[in-house]
């Protein structure tokens, strides 16, 4: 197995087990996510990617082991501490996870509505805003049950990203998006790491984006991290998982 | 057993969470109103017809026996004490109780309460609190409703079907009705308030994953609501009426 740790991780997974039922997900996975960069998680589907991420953020609690969000470890964490960590958060679910009972706009709206004192008008200018940042600006008044699979992935991102958290954690961004519209998530990726310094946590099964966006590569498979290390290294694994994902995904080879 | 202690703890958590932060106001008016709206036609309805029948057996019963002037006493015990706050309750438990479960069952399944988590609010906070106040704030109004609705279409009955005295009616009804026995029925609609509101949420939040989840939970929400509500009713007359 060949992974590495990174020299000032913001989030620190520490020997984590999960299982569900006879399901084991997590058998003991230790990474740490490099401060300031973009981690992107690859994985068969059902290895549980998501259910990885959601043990960052406390939704999930492990079995045994240990999450460290710079020095709270959230299994130990107060519901306060655990609150004040989760302030520093953003996270796009892989199905959106938008209310319904709202439009697109008050979605968005909604985190500054409860984080920000602020009035209505400013709201409402920051919410515009972040949906021009994901090509939507047209939907704002719409009910979110009129919008499509892809227009409710992005609306969620917007929403993930309106309080300019510290970390960002985006479960199959570019999934159901046409190539274009992934170029565009993806140029927001970037520009938000580099301007604002802001660690990103990103899913996906699109190589061409993980290749992208990515200055640290893990493979989940089987319950373990498999490969994990900056880009070009992860490139290089023989892991034959590794070899099998990239050999699929890429036929002209990196 | 396992379910009871996870409903238990569920409600320590709401405690917690609804006195921790000021309540949301915005959302428990519209909770308030939301339930208060839906709920008031049926029971409109249902109240009318439960007195104007509470009279019509009544007078079935205590006629043979010369005692038709009972009736009056016969609404306000059966009707005021018992049959209004019950059937309130049965009524907002199939209105407000199983859209609350159904609702928080699909926000659940939607990860729209992990959503909420992940943005720092608490859902029983936000999802349980405005839901409780708002339910505690109107049932007991639409209980007092129910028993004016119940009284008034058995007294129509009373004198104009079955031609008895109008004032007979009034007079011990309301001797048997003392205002603290009014107020005993709000008491008691508070209670069944709360316990329609905490243990349809509850299912909701605890609903298993897929639309037969949701189904699951709305259909256990109203059951194990109207039952408990109804078996509570027994204890709490007890209490209050001896
Ligand atoms: N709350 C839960 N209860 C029971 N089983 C769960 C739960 N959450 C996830 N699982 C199971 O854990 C496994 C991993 O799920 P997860 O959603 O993390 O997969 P994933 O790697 O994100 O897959 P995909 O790429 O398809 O999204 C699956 O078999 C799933 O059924
Ligand atoms: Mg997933």
């Amino acid at each position: 197995m060949t992974t590495s740790t990174p020299d000032d991780p913001i989030i620190r997974l520490v020997d984590v087990h999960k299982r569900f039922g006879d399901l084991v997900v997590l058998d003991g996975v230790s990474m740490g996510i490099p401060r300031g960069l973009t981690t992107v998680l690859l994985g068969p589907s059902g290895t549980g990617k998501s259910v990885l991420i959601k043990h960052i953020v406390g939704l999930l609690e492990p079995d045994a082991g240990e999450v460290w969000v710079d020095d709270v470890e959230m299994g130990r964490a107060s519901m306060k501490q655990r609150y004040a960590v989760r302030r520093r958060f953003g996270m796009m679910f892989q199905q959106g996870a938008l209310f319904d009972n709202l439009t697109a706009g008050e979605n968005v709206e909604f985190p500054l509505r409860y984080h920000r004192r602020m009035g209505a008008a400013e709201r409402r200018r920051i919410a515009a805003e972040k949906l021009a940042l994901v090509e939507l600006p047209e939907v704002y008044d719409r009910p979110t049950s009129a919008l499509s699979g892809g227009q409710r992935k992005r609306v969620s991102l917007a929403r993930a990203i309106v309080l300019e958290p510290d970390v960002v954690l985006f479960d199959e961004p570019n999934s159901g998006l046409d190539p274009m519209t992934s170029g565009t998530v993806d140029a927001l990726i970037q520009r938000m790491k580099e301007q604002l310094g802001v660690t990103f946590v990103v899913i996906t099964h699109d190589i061409v984006q993980a290749v992208t966006v990515a200055d640290w590569i893990g493979m989940l498979s089987g319950g373990h991290l498999v490969a994990y290390g900056p880009t070009e290294t992860f490139l290089q694994s023989d892991h034959p998982t590794v070899r099998a994902f990239l050999s699929r995904k890429l036929p002209e080879g990196t | 057993m396992t379910t009871l202690l996870a409903f238990v703890r569920f409600c320590g958590i709401v405690a917690r969470a609804s006195l921790s932060n000021p309540p949301p106001v915005r959302r428990i008016v519209e909770e308030a109103h939301g339930i208060g709206v839906r709920s008031l036609p049926i029971l409109l309805v249902v109240s009318a017809f439960v007195g104007t029948n509470l009279a019509v057996q009544g007078y079935n019963a205590f006629a043979p026996l010369g005692g038709e002037r009972l009736i009056g006493m016969f609404v306000a015990l059966a009707g005021v004490r018992e049959l209004a706050p019950v059937m309130v309750a049965a009524m907002v438990a199939a209105k407000a109780g199983t859209e609350m479960a159904s609702q928080i069952a699909v926000m659940r399944i939607g990860e729209q309460i992990d959503a909420l988590e992940v943005m720092a609010l608490s859902p029983h906070w936000f999802l349980v609190t405005p839901r409780l106040v708002g339910i505690l704030l109107v049932i007991p109004a639409l209980t007092m409703i129910s028993i004016f609705t119940l009284v008034l279409c058995s007294y129509g009955v009373a004198v104009y079907q079955l031609g008895l005295d109008g004032n007979d009616f009034i007079q011990l009804a309301a001797a048997t009705t003392r205002p603290v026995d009014l107020l005993s029925c709000a008491a008691k609609s508070l209670v069944f308030g709360a316990i329609i509101c905490l243990v349809s949420c509850f299912y909701g939040f605890h609903t298993r994953p897929g639309p037969a989840g949701v189904g699951q939970a709305t259909n256990a929400a109203v059951v194990v609501s109207a039952v408990s509500c109804a078996a509570l009713n027994y204890v709490l007359s007890e209490v209050l009426f001896g």
